[in-house]
């Protein structure tokens, strides 16, 4: 405050030198007497310097030089003082005992003290206290939180949503006074009774920042109650003024505070959609808020809704056109992100505001000029890409790589849009890719380049030649391989191949290992295609010979087993052919199992069997699903984004749900074999069930509810089969906050009789369950006749001891004993689906026919009950629990359909289900099952499922 | 004949400046050692106190002798840093709680592991056998004897009975302290 202007800058250039040591060195003034105020304030301002500029001190220094600091308290000079608390604040989570400044911040931020004192020593007593000490100072925090200055509000405000983190259940209780703070009374209060002293509100604020702080920790305090959430969304809403909070009209006076209140309206409208409808309206009032920050914020939450309908989009996009043309050049970023985000998923709706798009096209900023050429593209017709893309070009030089990698996007999805106009995209992004880029940047220019060879197949050749030019000159291993990857797949079948060996060949001579490996592997491709002549397949043996006296052994290996497979034609198909892949997280997840096991390799090498299969086309769109999440994540930038986009995976997981097309089913596969994965590593984690073996065969891949929503207790049941096993597991929630539930177990009866199949032998209870924190029991039967599947349903009883707690803070009253109590919940059954494994298998068809018809069982079966036949498929397939086929979940016609599913009964034999339907207004679905196993006994089994 | 012109020439200084002076308090906790700040500090007992987390500072003149009072928590994790504090200081004062005959072991065991301290060596201390206003205190014949102060034979020790309720021998205290100021050391 004090310094005097030359001075400051001779300090200033001096920070730029500091060393660590010099500084601790110099720590020695802060313990002279008497205390020399200027000096050391400047000494504290090297140490936070040193700390910012990432400077690590061991503890011992950090703790010695936090003592000599807190000598300075016994100065009275006001900056020095801000100083140490600034500094105590650095050193908190680096130093030993800081508590012990506790009581001279609390002397400070008591109410006879000054404003500047009192705010500061709140941030850094809230950083400095441990939750033990919280009820200590809970009371002048409270008092603060309602305090009439804005600084010491908001400090104790902020301070107290970092404390949240640690002690929920003490920052909990401090609701009321939050909301004070919120609502402002305490302010308006003041003022009645303090207007006249005038010389109290010089620090007197006009952002309103405390109520936005207030607001943040409100939410935070509230989060996981929807009802409290959706309250505080109703009392700002404005809509109702006065009937909420007793006739006080509470209004947001913090453009801020309005903004978060609009993304948590947007969190309410996730969880419970039946509120959409009410809130929607409430956004579409924001889009008109005098304010531009919430105007854009409501714009914003509405273009993102799920499932938003033009109606509800057109005022969105009507104010976000209006924001386009604004001087200033946030607002006008804002603007057209939210556009570009929205083209995405709604290009019709963007296409209003294609006019002044084009006019930001010149925009001097760059940031905006991009997307607003990308969103364009997005919304043009053909006849406006040409100049578009000759604008783009025109500045790709002047543009970072983050918005290159969205241009390279947005030429990706143009490719697909307009397959007229390959050669101008491929003209681009060749020469994008000559011009220098990041990693990422050239890797999305690649892949643009693939997507646009694999679809367009005009362009082919021409694709694949820019390909070779790029990999002749490529810094990227990565990219290398990946093309050499493309260039083996797609090479063989076209006219003339000997070019592309000539480049791939060239890779070997030049590159490094890694490169060369994937050149030798494409070269096999090459070899082993049937399309090409014999003196192709001639030339490329010789090459791969030459291969094998390279000096890396991969490469040497790869070439040695190109060379054999190249020559026989058997072992040829085998591997050049297969449609199919590993679930590769589950292999991962396996294969690092195997090698943390140091008896394994003992034991005999790794098991393949057991990792499940996949189809090309199911990992390409489990790729494709990935990079989209990705992207919608750069372009969005929110972090709202993450619980719809993790809830959408969740959601495909379900088959029977609406996301029946393709690309859904077969992503939510790869979803499933992950999520077997993680039950069977919490299997593991409890010894009598790890017992059964390394991990189910089969695990039911959707989780079958027990009870309705929004009942006390929710109940989901997983069903998994080992060998001689078969595992009921039972993820149970409490949402009662006001109960703790002890020894919770599932009894189950069974409705039929199984003695000799069934055996009753572990139940594995959860010992404590709180209120919305799911845990899992466990209840296992032994298989005993393994010739027999039962189809048996068991009636369910959740038992348990019922606890009273205190709802804030979880723990249950220390006298209260319990009560036994019984909560009845629906069946849970088990039949012939459970035993059988949803995999891929490639070649279903000469699956089938090799089986023949003697592992053959068919019935025939009148289905009434069905409306559609893509309502029967889906049934179908969930009851027995098989793959779904390519297109056996979208029926082209609606008369008649057949569907082709693929499973391992027990995960071991191959079954191939053949579903033929034909459907009839009135009757209802009339389908054909045949199934072949390879046990024949299984084929009728497996039938019997539908009955 | 320099010493006595010095010595004059103090006398002078103490008459026209002001003399700084630090003391530590320390003692087991509930000792009353806050309490006996505030009655130095403003005369007045109050009853309430919180326990001290940590430290409290207060500067406090008497005279023309400005004592800066460094009171430090009395609770076990906040003893091992008492060293810290006390170091280099005009005089250490620790404060008894005379009536609680439960603590005096304890307390005797923390007074003498903090004078074994080598940094601490020299330094004046003042034994205070607080709360003489209860009955069951301790006088100060016997509050020497628990201490095992004639034991100490390497540094000036002193030890009152006060009460910081009824203010008895405050200023006793007070005068030893200002006795011990670093020109009065000196001369």
């Amino acid at each position: 405050m004090s310094w005097k202007k030359d001075e400051d800058t001779d300090e200033l250039g001096a920070l730029l030198h500091l060393d660590r040591s010099t500084v601790l060195q110099e720590a020695r003034v802060f313990n002279e007497t008497p205390i020399r105020p200027r000096q050391s304030r400047i000494l504290l301002a090297k140490i936070i310097f040193l700390l910012y500029r990432g400077e690590t001190m061991s503890t011992t220094e950090a703790t010695e030089l936090f003592f000599s600091i807190t000598k300075l308290f016994q100065s009275k000079d006001m900056s020095l003082r801000q100083m140490v608390y600034l500094a105590i604040k650095e050193l908190s989570t680096i130093s030993e005992d800081v508590i012990m400044v506790t009581s001279s911040l609390m002397k400070d931020m008591q109410p006879k003290s000054e404003v500047t004192y009192r705010a500061n020593a709140i941030r850094a007593l809230c950083k400095i206290v441990d939750p033990s000490m919280l009820p200590g100072i809970e009371r002048f925090l409270k008092a603060a939180i309602v305090e009439r200055s804005p600084s010491i509000a908001s400090a104790a405000l902020v301070s107290s949503l970092h404390l949240f983190g640690d002690a929920k259940d003490v920052v909990r209780r401090w609701g009321n006074e939050v909301n004070e703070a919120l609502n402002g009374k305490s302010l308006s209060q003041g003022s009645s009774f303090f207007g006249a002293s005038t010389n109290q509100n010089q620090v007197v604020s006009t952002s309103n920042i405390v109520q936005y702080h207030a607001m943040g920790l409100m939410y935070a305090i509230r989060q996981h109650d929807r009802m409290a959430v959706l309250k505080l969304v109703q009392t700002f809403s404005g809509q109702n003024k006065g009937s909420w909070m007793g006739g006080s009209a509470a209004t947001l006076r913090s453009n801020m505070a309005h903004v978060l209140l609009i993304r948590y309206a947007v969190r309410v409208m996730d969880d419970d959609p039946s509120l959409a409808p009410q809130l929607s309206t409430l956004l579409e009032e924001w889009v008109r808020h005098r304010s531009d920050m919430v105007s854009l914020e409501a714009a914003r939450a509405i273009c993102h809704l799920r499932n938003v309908t033009s109606k509800q989009l057109t005022p969105a996009v009507n104010a976000l056109q209006l924001f386009l043309s604004s001087p200033k050049a946030t607002v006008r970023f804002a603007a057209i992100r939210t556009l570009n985000a929205l083209a995405r998923t709604n290009p019709e709706a963007v296409q209003p505001c294609n006019v002044d798009m084009e006019g930001l096209i010149t925009d001097s900023n760059r940031s905006v000029a991009t997307f607003a050429i990308t969103t364009l593209l997005k919304t043009g017709n053909e006849a406006s890409v040409d100049r578009l893309m000759k604008q783009m070009q025109g500045f790709m030089a002047e543009i970072s790589d983050e918005f290159k990698i969205i241009v390279a996007e947005a030429v990706r999805s143009l490719c697909r849009k307009f397959p007229g106009k390959h050669s101008l995209f491929l003209g681009f992004l060749s020469g994008v890719l000559r011009d220098e880029g990041g990693y990422e940047f050239k890797r999305s220019a690649i892949e643009a380049i693939v997507d646009l060879a694999k679809n367009v197949p005009e362009c082919k050749e021409t694709a694949l030649a820019h390909l070779c030019e790029f990999i002749e000159d490529c810094e990227f291993t990565k990219l290398s391989v990946r093309v050499l990857h493309f260039l083996g797949e797609e090479g063989p079948h076209t006219a003339r191949p000997t070019v592309y060996i000539r480049h791939i060949y060239n890779r070997v001579v030049l590159e490094n290992a890694v490169v060369r490996a994937a050149a030798v592997n494409a070269l096999a491709k090459f070899g082993a295609s049937t399309v090409g002549d014999a003196s192709l397949q001639r030339s490329v043996r010789v090459l791969l010979k030459r291969c094998l006296d390279d000096r890396d052994d991969e490469v040497r290996d790869r070439a040695a087993w190109a060379l054999r497979m190249t020559g026989d034609e058997s072992v040829r198909d085998k591997y050049i052919r297969d449609d199919s892949t590993f679930a590769l997280a589950v292999l991962e997840r396996k294969l690092v199992e195997y090698c943390a096991d140091p008896g394994a390799a003992l034991k005999g090498s790794f098991n393949f069997d057991n990792v499940p299969r996949i189809s090309r086309a199911q990992e390409v769109e489990a790729r494709d699903r990935q990079r989209q999440e990705t992207m919608d994540a750069v372009l969005t930038g929110t972090t709202l984004k993450t619980p719809t986009s993790s809830k959408a995976a969740a959601g495909k997981g379900d088959l029977s749900a609406d996301t029946a097309h393709d690309a859904g089913a077969s992503s939510g596969f790869v979803d499933i074999f992950e999520q077997q994965a993680k039950y069977a590593s919490q299997l593991n984690a409890i010894p009598e069930l790890a017992a059964f073996g390394e991990q189910p065969l089969v695990s039911s891949q959707t989780p079958a509810a027990l009870t309705e929503a929004e009942t006390e207790y929710g109940v989901q049941c997983i069903k998994h089969v080992y060998s001689n096993h078969i595992v009921f597991q039972f993820d149970i929630t409490n949402t009662i906050p006001e109960q703790v539930l002890e020894q919770v177990e599932v009894a189950m009866e069974p409705e039929e009789d199984i003695d000799g199949v069934l055996q009753p032998v572990v139940v594995v209870p959860i010992s404590e369950l709180k209120c919305n924190e799911p845990a899992t029991a466990y209840v296992a039967f032994e298989h005993l006749d393994p010739e027999t599947f039962p189809a048996v349903s068991f009636a369910c009883t959740l038992k348990f001891i019922v606890k009273e707690c205190d709802p804030a803070t979880g723990e249950p009253e220390e006298d209260d004993d319990g009560f036994e109590d019984e909560y009845s919940l629906e069946a849970a059954e088990i039949n012939a689906g459970d035993f059988m494994q949803a995999t891929y298998i490639p070649d279903s068809h000469a699956l089938w026919e090799s089986l023949g018809e003697d592992a053959q069982s068919v019935e025939t079966f009148a289905l009434s009950n069905f409306d559609s036949i893509k309502e029967c498929t889906e049934k179908v397939v969930e009851l027995l629990g098989m793959c779904p086929l390519e297109g056996a979940l979208t029926p082209k016609s609606k008369a008649a359909h057949q569907a082709v599913l693929t499973g391992k009964w027990l995960g071991k034999s191959k079954a191939v289900a053949r579903a033929r339907m034909t459907y009839q207004k009135g009757a209802g679905v009339t389908m054909e099952l045949a199934v072949r196993c390879e046990e024949p006994s299984v084929s009728e089994l497996v039938v019997s499922a539908i009955a | 004949m320099a010493s006595v012109i010095k010595a004059i020439l103090d006398w002078l200084r103490s008459l026209f400046w002001k003399e700084e002076m630090e003391l530590t308090l320390v003692g087991l906790q509930n000792s009353g050692k806050t309490t006996l700040v505030n009655v130095i500090a403003s005369g007045q007992f109050t009853e309430d106190m919180i326990p001290t987390v940590g430290f409290n500072m207060r500067k406090v003149t008497k005279g023309n002798v400005t004592m800066k009072l460094w009171d430090i928590g009395g609770q076990p994790r906040f003893r091992s840093m008492w060293e810290r504090y006390c170091r280099g200081v005009n005089a250490i004062v620790f404060v008894i709680d005379a009536a609680d005959h439960a603590k005096l072991d304890q307390a005797r065991a923390e007074l003498w592991s903090l004078l074994e301290k080598p940094q601490l060596a020299n330094i004046p201390v003042l034994v205070l056998g607080n709360k003489n206003d209860l009955e069951e205190a301790l006088s100060v014949e016997q509050l020497i004897e628990a201490m095992n102060l004639q034991a100490i034979n390497t540094r000036e020790v002193a030890c009152y009975s006060i009460s910081a309720k009824n203010q008895v021998n405050i200023d006793i205290t007070l005068k030893w302290l200002i006795g011990h100021s670093s020109s009065a050391s000196a001369s």
